[in-house]
């Protein structure tokens, strides 16, 4: 029973939810009030992410389970959240300059609303740390994602792709709950705590606890569209404004991995002392296998798939599911070194990510079209752009001297590190893929249709500002990476609340 | 002594071409054609400088280099050292991570950090008739000679992988944008079979890193610094074989050797002159640099294991380069830079049967063989840019009697060609006869047979000499290359191209004569790079 | 055969007949009220277990509340009834594979339920829930309880958003 003094304190610490849900209804009260501007709840919402995450960052070195057990938090969850906040930070910059989203509503209030909305969800998701909490927080980020993937709902594409989401999301979500009951019924209680305190005196059968784990990663995995439970991403990927589609990508995905790491540190771990090299999981399952098998799944099929795209977004869409199985790889090591693997990952991961999707954006802007064959010479009719693109593109695929090797390179590590060198190999392989298609995109830009250097295609300055201010970051920690690497790892500890 | 003051020599060397990317970048286009024109000239000019001044600076360091001081394993004998902290994290439960810029050279460097700013300085001529994106050509062109001077200065592994993959992009670029008619399919090629061999390099560096605990390449020379619970702990692991043979492959792939070639004629053919001069002259060094500096001395168990596949490996490399060199005159177009493509495969694989050997004249031989293949090589590609320039056409068949037309280019040519054959008197003999010797010890039926090949390369090459220069002019070239006279004032090469080609040719004759003031430099090294050798492998004749 | 057992595979029967009804009929208004009844079987299965509370609600929300919406939405959508809700064909392939997962899965889930050992929670005296249920959504899940009304309201805002007509 949770007592008062528990109850301020738990208040006192969520504060940056709290701040989210208030902008949400500021956002939503002075978006009616004022009805000429246009993007009035996008300047909100950026005020009330930005004063969350001054809250956010009060909350360093705070170790505490919150709400009778419900919420943690800890350093690694603010980690993931400052991922998230500066996501959606990025997003609602980049959707002030979508001619896509402009041209399809003369208001965009709901739409920023929703982001905020969705903020508040993974919020959620990342503290969560009992299997109602999660569900709560997997159906708040998922609602709203719904609606902002058939944003543009004039567009057909985008209400199939709406729909396609939903369905697959209700059946995830559905498969997820009854994992969950499964799970419940073996243990008799919700909370990861108790769960893991419940398996490690008495002994469960293997064969349900495995069931009951694979299905409530598939609602996981259904986040961070990890295969086998990506079908939805190219589709809605495509479909979704780039704006969501970024933004899918990345935040739901953090949101998807924080999720998923507790899950298992929290509720599976053997909290016998000293077991901070590898985590020992309870219950006689190979974890380690499962997530390696399902990551090597995951980049493979990525990777392959992504060689034949031709729309950009489908494109990325596809890499994305392989980046999944990178860091599904950096998961399936099961110990702290992967934990921080993924979270310097991800650091990467934003900036590069969304970064291409930007530069997408742009181009769809100017020529109406998402085709990769547009990029034809883009080099030459709009240079900076190009060589951001460049940029982003090599980090993508993970070569030096760019951040995204820095990504790759601890999560080889960590595997490397744990002796999985077949799944290292594999990994790499993978990467040698990923470049196949990156390189695609840099031919048609440098090499193909060099005559269209005539018709120049002009950005403005602050559009291209957005793009440098991301390109900058994943070359420079790409030569000098320490801060991020200290700050991982000092959020690389898993609350487990001893 | 320059390594002595606190003139951080190599740091300079390596990013001296920033500075030139800097300029280059910050020259204004032009306004009108004429405006375009200068701006133009300027670019190539900022670019001629700077690679003189690394020029200057590699003399300066050959000048100042104490031969006596071997260096390889020993942190104490490298010379011009810079190492200072790069990346220092705290990793709680892991321990430190540490990458440190650590930059240093020893005998086996030298001759390469020379061989690079050479070839550098000597390519940025025919670099001259490149018309298109002058820009972003000289940009490339200087990031790429940025990466390998970082290669063969770097002695933390962190960052000679840094550098290595550097060059990755900038090669793209360059084969792909200022390349021949297939251009996109050698650049694409070139990319993906490089990537494959460094991914691979990629994870023995993380496997190395948990063992020893550190990026530095020195350490992980010592046995002693591989805890002896980690990966690549002990000795005559299988473990260490194959990450052996992870590592070797992806230099292999470079070098080229057989069966890990085929990117080499696809990427020569395509790119522009200079680039192959420069792909001939340093890349493929950097292969077999590799070899010396990481794969072999890091785990010289799974050399020692390893070694006769190796020689056999070399072998296969020298006779297969050169039928397929000799096979350009039988089949299908008859391309020059094909035959020279194939060459090198040949002459390369004679390097690796010089390290193979273990011997320390073969491998004196084959880091002089490195230094005069690139060379050669680079003389011999200019040579065929200087006609595809007027001819247009690198076809065997199309040319004949140009002796007569271009006297001055008959005699640098056949230099170059001597050379290549190994004639005594040019600095290819030394090299191939110092391989031969060594490899006869250890190898002797691999090196009867791969010395068979000097023949086929006597016969291809001179083949060519006798296709091209000799017999009957084809009534197109009758006249002059350019009858207006605006280009190309005389149908001999121009002072340009002479520029260029005259100092290597110098070089190769001298070093032919006179072999010592490269041979001196390396032998300490090579001496104390076969006793690490020594306890684990097969040395012929002691 | 005690009474409870007979009425809870009376309660289970109804659930799946219906159930099988919503999914295999090709009648929109059928669905609907087969719903209905699978609702009501649910909620017999709630009182068996003594969870009077739990079966009140789902009475009243979403046989009382949500069913009839759905029955209003379906009559009101005048060209909605005739519609035959299933398009298209499925291959005998893909049948096959579902029909294979669907054995498979169930009779693993089936092994499951028969043999597993399962937590017991202590047996307590029949009483109300309310009380019970009311403290803890207001003490131990307070935190998911505001969190279902902020994901309520996100819902609504969306829906709004979506059913609002073009601009």
């Amino acid at each position: 029973m949770m007592d008062i003094s528990d109850l301020i304190k738990s208040i006192s610490l969520f504060k940056p939810e709290t701040t989210l849900i208030v902008t949400f209804m500021l956002a939503m009260i002075l978006d009616m009030a004022f009805k000429k501007s246009k993007n009035i709840a996008g300047y909100i919402a950026i005020a009330g992410l930005v004063i969350a995450g001054i809250f956010l960052f009060q909350q360093t070195g705070v170790n505490y389970k919150a709400f009778a057990n419900l919420l943690v938090i800890d350093s690694f969850g603010q980690f993931m959240k400052f991922i998230v906040l500066m996501s959606s930070l990025i997003i609602i910059v980049f959707s002030f300059f979508s001619n896509e989203l402009h041209n399809a509503h003369t208001k965009l209030g709901e739409y920023y609303t929703l982001i905020i909305g969705m903020t508040f969800g993974m919020f959620l998701l990342v503290g969560s740390a009992n299997l109602i909490m999660i569900y709560v927080a997997i159906e708040t980020m998922s609602i709203s994602s719904y609606v902002l993937a058939g944003y543009t709902r004039e567009v057909k594409r985008a209400s199939e792709a709406s729909l396609k989401y939903v369905i697959f999301g209700a059946v995830s979500s559905g498969i997820m709950i009854y994992g969950i009951s499964i799970l419940f019924g073996l243990t008799g209680s919700l909370n990861l705590f108790e769960i893991n305190q419940f398996l490690s005196v008495n002994n469960v059968a293997t064969l349900p606890l495995l069931l009951s784990g694979l299905m409530i990663l598939s609602g996981f995995g259904y986040k961070i569209s990890a295969v086998p439970f990506h079908f939805w991403t190219p589709d809605v990927y495509e479909g979704a404004p780039v704006t969501i589609t970024a933004y899918l990508s990345v935040a739901s995905k953090a949101a998807g991995f924080a999720v998923l790491l507790r899950f298992f540190k929290t509720g599976l771990l053997d909290s016998v002392p000293g077991t901070s090299e590898a985590w020992q999981l309870l219950g006689n399952i190979d974890w380690h296998y499962v997530i390696a098998v399902l990551a090597v799944l995951t980049m493979t099929l990525g990777n392959l798939v992504a060689v034949w795209q031709t729309n950009m977004k489908r494109l990325l869409a596809y890499s994305s599911i392989a980046h999944a199985g990178y860091l599904l790889m950096a998961v399936s090591v099961m110990n702290d070194n992967g934990v921080s693997a993924v979270l310097i990952y991800f650091v990467f991961y934003m900036l590069m990510n969304l970064g291409a999707f930007f530069v997408v954006q742009l181009i769809a802007n100017k020529l109406d079209s998402e085709n990769i064959d547009e990029y034809n010479g883009l080099g030459y009719r709009s240079p900076v752009l190009a060589v951001c693109m460049t940029v982003f593109l090599i980090s993508l695929a993970g070569l030096p001297p760019t951040s995204g090797f820095i990504g790759k390179l601890y999560v080889f590590s960590s595997v490397i590190n744990s002796g999985y060198i077949w799944l290292a190999i594999i990994g790499v392989l993978n990467s040698v893929v990923s470049l196949y298609y990156y390189a695609k995109i840099i031919r048609n830009m440098y090499l193909r249709d060099v005559e269209s250097a005539k018709t120049k295609l002009v950005f403005s300055p602050v559009t291209i500002a957005i793009v440098l201010m991301l390109a900058i970051p994943s070359l420079l920690f790409g030569v000098y990476f320490t801060p991020i690497v200290e700050w991982a790892n000092y959020s690389m500890n898993i609350f487990v609340g001893n | 002594m320059l390594g002595t003051m606190n003139f951080p020599i190599l740091t300079w060397i390596t990013f001296l071409p920033i500075l030139g990317i800097l300029i280059i970048l910050l020259v204004p286009s032009g306004k009108d054609e004429k405006g375009q024109e200068l701006s133009k000239k300027i670019i190539r000019w900022v670019a001629v400088g700077i690679t003189f001044v690394q020029l200057i600076l590699a003399l300066v360091i050959y000048l100042n280099y104490n031969p006596a001081l071997a260096g390889v394993n020993n942190l104490k004998t490298f010379q011009f050292v810079e190492k200072m902290s790069w990346i220092t994290a705290t990793l709680p439960m892991v321990g430190n991570i540490n990458i440190e810029y650590f930059m240093g050279i020893d005998g086996i460097s030298v001759p390469m950090i020379l061989l690079t700013a050479i070839i550098c300085f000597v390519a940025v001529f025919p670099s001259f008739g490149i018309k298109k994106a002058v820009k972003g050509y000289f940009a490339m062109y200087l990031m790429l000679d940025l990466a390998m001077m970082g290669v063969f200065c770097a002695l933390d592994f962190f960052l000679f992988y840094l550098f290595w993959e550097l060059m990755l992009l900038p090669m793209y670029f360059l084969i792909g944008v200022w390349g021949g008619p297939r251009k996109e399919y050698a650049a694409i090629k070139f990319f993906i079979y490089t990537l494959v061999g460094s991914v691979f390099m990629l994870l023995v560096m993380i496997g190395l890193y948990h063992s020893t605990g550190s990026f530095n390449i020195i350490e992980m020379m010592n046995a002693a610094n591989f805890r002896g619970d980690s990966i690549f702990g002990g000795l005559n692991t299988t473990i260490r074989y194959v990450a052996f043979m992870g590592l070797f492959i992806g230099f292999a792939i470079k070098v080229p050797l057989f069966p890990f070639h085929t990117w080499l004629p696809d990427a020569h053919v395509e790119a522009p002159t200079p680039i192959s001069v420069i792909l001939a002259g340093v890349l493929l060094k950097m292969g077999a640099y590799g070899m010396i500096r990481i794969a072999f001395p890091i785990f010289p168990d799974a050399f020692g294991y390893f070694q006769t596949l190796i020689a056999w490996l070399g072998m296969v490399s020298i006779v297969y380069g050169a039928l397929c060199a000799l096979g350009q005159h039988k089949v299908g177009k008859r391309d020059f830079k094909k035959l020279i493509a194939y060459s090198s495969v040949s002459h390369m694989g004679l390097v690796i049967l010089g390290l193979a050997s273990m011997r320390p004249e073969g491998t004196v031989g084959a880091i002089f063989q490195m230094f005069n293949h690139g060379i050669i090589t680079a003389m011999l590609f200019m040579i065929v840019g200087v006609i595809y320039d007027r001819a247009h056409t690198r076809g065997l068949d199309d040319f004949g009697g140009l002796a007569k037309k271009m006297p001055i280019y008959t005699g640098i040519m056949a230099v170059a060609f001597f050379a290549a054959i190994g004639l005594p008197g040019m600095s290819g003999f030394i090299s191939e006869v110092l391989v031969f010797l060594g490899a006869f010890k250890s190898y002797p039926v691999l090196t009867i047979i791969s010395g068979l090949s000097i023949i086929l390369g006597a016969a291809y090459m001179l083949w060519a000499l006798q296709k091209i220069f000799f017999g009957v002019l084809p009534e197109k070239w009758q006249g002059p290359w350019d009858p207006t006279r605006l280009i190309y004032k005389t149908d001999d090469v121009n002072g340009l191209e002479m520029v260029a080609l005259i100092p290597l040719a110098f070089i190769l004759i001298f070093l032919g004569v006179y072999p010592n003031p490269i041979l001196n430099l390396m032998t300490g090294s090579v001496n104390q790079f076969i006793e690490i050798m020594k306890p684990f492998v097969y040395i012929g004749g002691l | 055969m005690d009474l409870i057992t007979i009425a809870f595979y009376f309660f289970s029967a109804l659930t799946i007949v219906f159930g099988a009804v919503v999914v295999f009929t090709k009648n929109i208004m059928h669905a609907a009220f087969s719903l209905l009844f699978a609702f009501f079987g649910i909620a017999g299965l709630y009182v068996l277990l003594s969870a009077d509370f739990l079966a009140i609600t789902q009475i009243m929300i979403y046989i009382g509340g949500i069913l009839v919406l759905i029955i209003f939405g379906v009559m009101l959508t005048t060209r909605i009834t005739g519609v035959d809700v299933k398009t298209g064909k499925i291959g005998k392939i893909q049948i096959g594979i579902a029909g294979l997962l669907t054995v498979l899965i169930a009779a693993t889930l089936i092994m499951i339920f028969s043999t597993s050992k399962w937590y017991l929670a202590d047996s307590k005296p029949l009483d109300s829930t309310v009380n019970e249920i009311g403290t803890a959504l207001l003490t131990n899940y307070l935190l998911a309880f505001e969190a279902a009304s902020m994901l309520l309201l996100i819902a609504i805002v969306g829906a709004a958003f979506i059913a609002r007509k073009k601009h």
